[in-house]
């Protein structure tokens, strides 16, 4: 009897994950997306399995060798070489972890802390919003460059003291987005109608308030990933974030700018790495998307039940020819 | 009616310069920064440098091949007593407002810059000097506290400057000199602009006008160098000699150096030291990241053109086999040093420093490489209490003598020295008072000797200066770095 209902509930979250996985699987975009995540988080993890060399290895000998299909190319460096002599694709394959690390961690904190913020200020509104927008304003007037080498001047430079300063100059664009949403999403009917009912503000915060804020978050979230990858580049080029011998996208482009009129393989790869992973995630993401809206998934629907009317009344024709 | 064709004169004149820019000769110079002020006395700024040098003038000079001539001076000066120099002056030069050149301007001039609350950067270039007075019109003694047999040289880098119009408010945003060049104007931001002193006491220049942009991106100057924006921009990269049009390079002043400090517990042990010196290749740094525009530094920090430098010394070895055998035997393997440096400031900083670090790494140290914001570097370069195991700077030899960077380098307390040799910091004052020419020479000698021995420092690289030149520039670059319009022409 209790063996009955504790298995389903047991399998219950792997069928839902394999339906999950499946409705991807139909959205061929989203498919491609998530298996390049896949692969890039795959390579950040094992990176000094799959990477064919130390990516701190020089030989000054062998600097600005071109990619194999160029001439003087060769297959011992697929990607060529850097200004040192570094094999590109291995420190392609190390520097996506500090890149990637940096960005997520930041979009998540500074993601969180500023939805909150946002969330705050919108639904007490008052004397609460004044000062939180207020806070915000300030610091967005405050030259981020200042405020972030004034932590680092204190704390000293490192990836963990880069992923706070950067959280701590990104939070406000969040907050303001949330909160100009929450307002206006407050005079709602169903708000209200849950607030008559008598539902705690937490309730009514995280159950009523939050779901109409995932897709502009989201789309919010992705743009600041592109600009928080950018800024770890600057930052680390200053001498402020990554340290040598370790390495990040950003910073290889960063290093490779000065070279790109003879060499452009120093930027270009790291480069389409950033734009590559970008785009997967915006193409998950906008899966996501309209998988969360309801009224987006159901057009979804109907749009495929269209496609399949369509494909199935074009079928008949093709058989009878 | 005269007016009338004065004007169109004046507009067919405007008309043909526009359709012949050739005949009015201008030039465009890439800076890499605004200068943050044009009074020549006030900062240490490159920038200020490079357009001051074409507007005023010192009473020595150097030629393109850095030897120290008569400038405003009529003769080289001579020393009256231990502490005393005398200049004779020439006489008939006056600034570009009119004011007489003669004595009491160079007594202007020197007292302004070493007046305390004057507070300039470039004290520690005159530190020795106590004033100046006037003899007769254009005779001046100049008093320096101790002896200080390389006055002449320091007077080489000391602007004259105008003594009433110096007063003005208006002095540092538009200078007044005696150089070959007048200014004519300041548009913040974008450019400032020269015009040819026809009254120049050499002769007339050959250049009519000369434009300085600002660009702060090393690959923006190339590009408007390539697009014919620009005639002349510093600190071009090895890579690009062949995609520009024409490159100009000269042996430089400048020597990278890391300062290893004696005190620290892993650098503490000479072995170590001297392990850290044979590990690296600077042939393959010469050659390779440099493309042959620099050369191994001959196991000291004094610049091959500068007074001082010690002929009998060589490169240190490239010998990593002994450098790892020396890194076992001393204990260290395995051991952290901490290896300090800034990115962007000097020509390839940051893979030097990459380089050197990985150079290390294969001795069995561990380095552990910091690359610090310029502001938390150079806190960090001049700290007298904490003192980096290794620290990675570009000296740049401007007096062209050994005393500056040696007590830069290796004087106990001063400037980014690591050491605590009490002795070798009194042989270095020692030199700098000696007055015998001789004598000095072989102090020098002896100096560079003691700290190559005692590898108190790795001397890297002595480095070209290489300019991009346009196609119809004819310039040979200075060994002293400096940009002098009047030595540049232009061939249309």
């Amino acid at each position: 009897m209790s063996l009955d209902i504790a298995a389903p509930a047991a399998r219950r979250p792997f069928a839902r994950t394999g339906r999950l996985l499946l409705e991807i699987w139909h959205d061929r975009s989203a498919a491609f997306g998530l298996s390049v995540i896949v692969v890039i988080l795959f390579c950040a993890v094992f990176a000094p399995w799959v990477a064919p060399y130390d990516p701190g290895a020089q030989d000054l000998g062998a600097r600005l060798v071109p990619p194999f299909w160029l001439e003087r190319g060769s297959l011992a460096h697929i990607l060529g070489t850097d200004h040192l002599g570094r094999d590109i694709l291995s420190r392609i394959i190390h520097g996506s972890r500090a890149s990637l690390l940096v960005a997520a961690s930041v979009v998540l904190i500074a993601g969180t802390f500023g939805t909150i913020m946002g969330l705050w200020a919108g639904f007490r509104g008052g004397r609460t919003d004044s000062v939180i927008m207020r806070i915000v304003d300030i610091q967005v007037a405050l030259p981020a460059l200042l405020l972030i080498l004034l932590v680092i001047s204190v704390v000293g430079p490192g990836i963990a003291t880069m992923i706070v300063v950067l959280s701590i100059a990104n939070w406000m664009v969040y907050a303001r987005l949330v909160r100009s949403i929450v307002l206006s999403v407050r005079q709602l009917e169903y708000i209200e109608a849950a607030e008559m009912i008598g539902c705690r503000p937490g309730r009514v915060v995280f159950s009523h308030l939050l779901p109409n804020l995932i897709s502009p978050l989201l789309t919010l979230a992705i743009l600041e990933f592109t600009n928080i990858i950018l800024a770890e580049a600057a930052l680390s080029f200053l001498g402020l974030g990554v340290q040598p011998p370790a390495t990040s996208w950003g910073l290889d482009v960063a290093n490779g700018k000065d070279y790109l009129f003879v060499a452009w393989w120093l930027v270009t790869f790291p480069g389409l790495c950033i734009s590559i992973t970008v785009i997967a995630i915006n193409l998950l993401a906008n899966w996501v998307r309209v998988t969360t809206d309801p009224q987006e998934r159901e057009k979804r629907y109907a749009r495929h039940r269209a496609g399949r009317r369509r494909q199935a009344a074009r079928q008949p024709v093709g058989g009878q020819q | 009616m005269v007016k009338k064709y004065g004007l169109s004169a004046v507009a067919m004149a405007a008309a043909l310069c526009l359709s012949f820019p050739g005949l009015a000769q201008d030039i465009w110079i890439g800076l890499s920064a605004e200068p943050s002020t044009l009074d020549p006395q006030a900062r240490d700024d490159g920038s200020e440098r490079a357009v001051s040098d074409n507007v005023y003038e010192a009473l020595m000079a150097r030629n393109a091949q850095g030897e120290l001539i008569p400038g405003l001076a009529a003769a080289e000066p001579v020393q009256v007593d231990e502490t005393t120099w005398e200049f004779k002056l020439r006489e008939g030069i006056s600034f570009h407002n009119g004011e007489p050149f003669n004595a009491d301007a160079v007594v202007y001039s020197v007292n302004r810059v070493i007046a305390p609350e004057f507070n300039s950067e470039q004290l520690s270039y005159y530190a020795s000097i106590n004033g100046a007075e006037a003899v007769d019109e254009y005779t001046v003694r100049i008093t320096t506290s101790g002896a200080d047999p390389i006055l002449p040289s320091r007077m080489y880098w000391m602007k004259m400057v105008p003594p009433a119009y110096g007063e003005d408010p208006q002095f540092a945003a538009a200078p007044v000199g005696t150089g070959p060049y007048k200014f004519s104007g300041w548009m913040r931001g974008s450019e400032i602009i020269l015009e040819a002193n026809a009254d120049y006491w050499d002769g007339e220049p050959e250049i009519d006008l000369v434009h300085y942009r600002f660009i702060a991106e090393p690959g923006a100057r190339l590009a408007g160098l390539m697009s014919g924006e620009l005639d002349v921009i510093t600190n071009l990269l090895p890579e690009f000699v062949d995609v520009v049009p024409n490159a100009v390079t000269v042996e430089g002043l400048e020597t990278s150096v890391i300062v290893l400090s004696t005190e620290n517990p892993v650098t503490g042990i000479p072995e170590v030291r001297q392990a850290l010196n044979i590990a690296i290749d600077r042939n393959s740094l010469a050659e390779n990241v440099f493309g042959g525009y620099a050369q191994p530094a001959r196991g000291q920090l004094v610049n091959p053109a500068a007074f001082g430098f010690n002929e009998a010394l060589e490169a240190y070895p490239y010998d990593p086999e002994g450098a790892r055998a020396l890194i076992e035997s001393s204990g260290a393997a395995g051991q952290t040093i901490t290896l300090l440096g800034q990115a962007g400031r000097w020509l390839k900083d940051r893979e030097q420093l990459e380089a050197v670090a990985a150079y290390w790494q294969a001795t069995g140290l561990n380095v552990n490489v910091e690359i610090d914001e310029w502001g938390a570097y150079l806190t960090r370069l001049f700290d007298p209490a904490n003192r980096p195991d290794a620290v990675l700077a570009v000296n740049s030899d401007e007096v062209l003598d050994a005393d500056r960077p040696l007590s830069w380098a290796y004087q106990m307390g001063e400037g980014a020295s690591s050491n605590a040799d009490a002795e070798l910091a009194e042989w270095i004052s020692q030199a700098r008072m000696e007055t015998d020419v001789e004598t000095r020479a072989q102090l020098y000698g002896e100096i560079t000797q003691h700290v190559y021995d005692g590898n108190y420092a790795v001397p890297l690289l002595n480095m070209q200066d290489i300019y991009g030149v346009s196609g119809r520039m004819e310039w040979q670059p200075r060994v002293d770095a400096k940009l002098i319009v009047k030595e540049m022409s232009v061939n249309e």
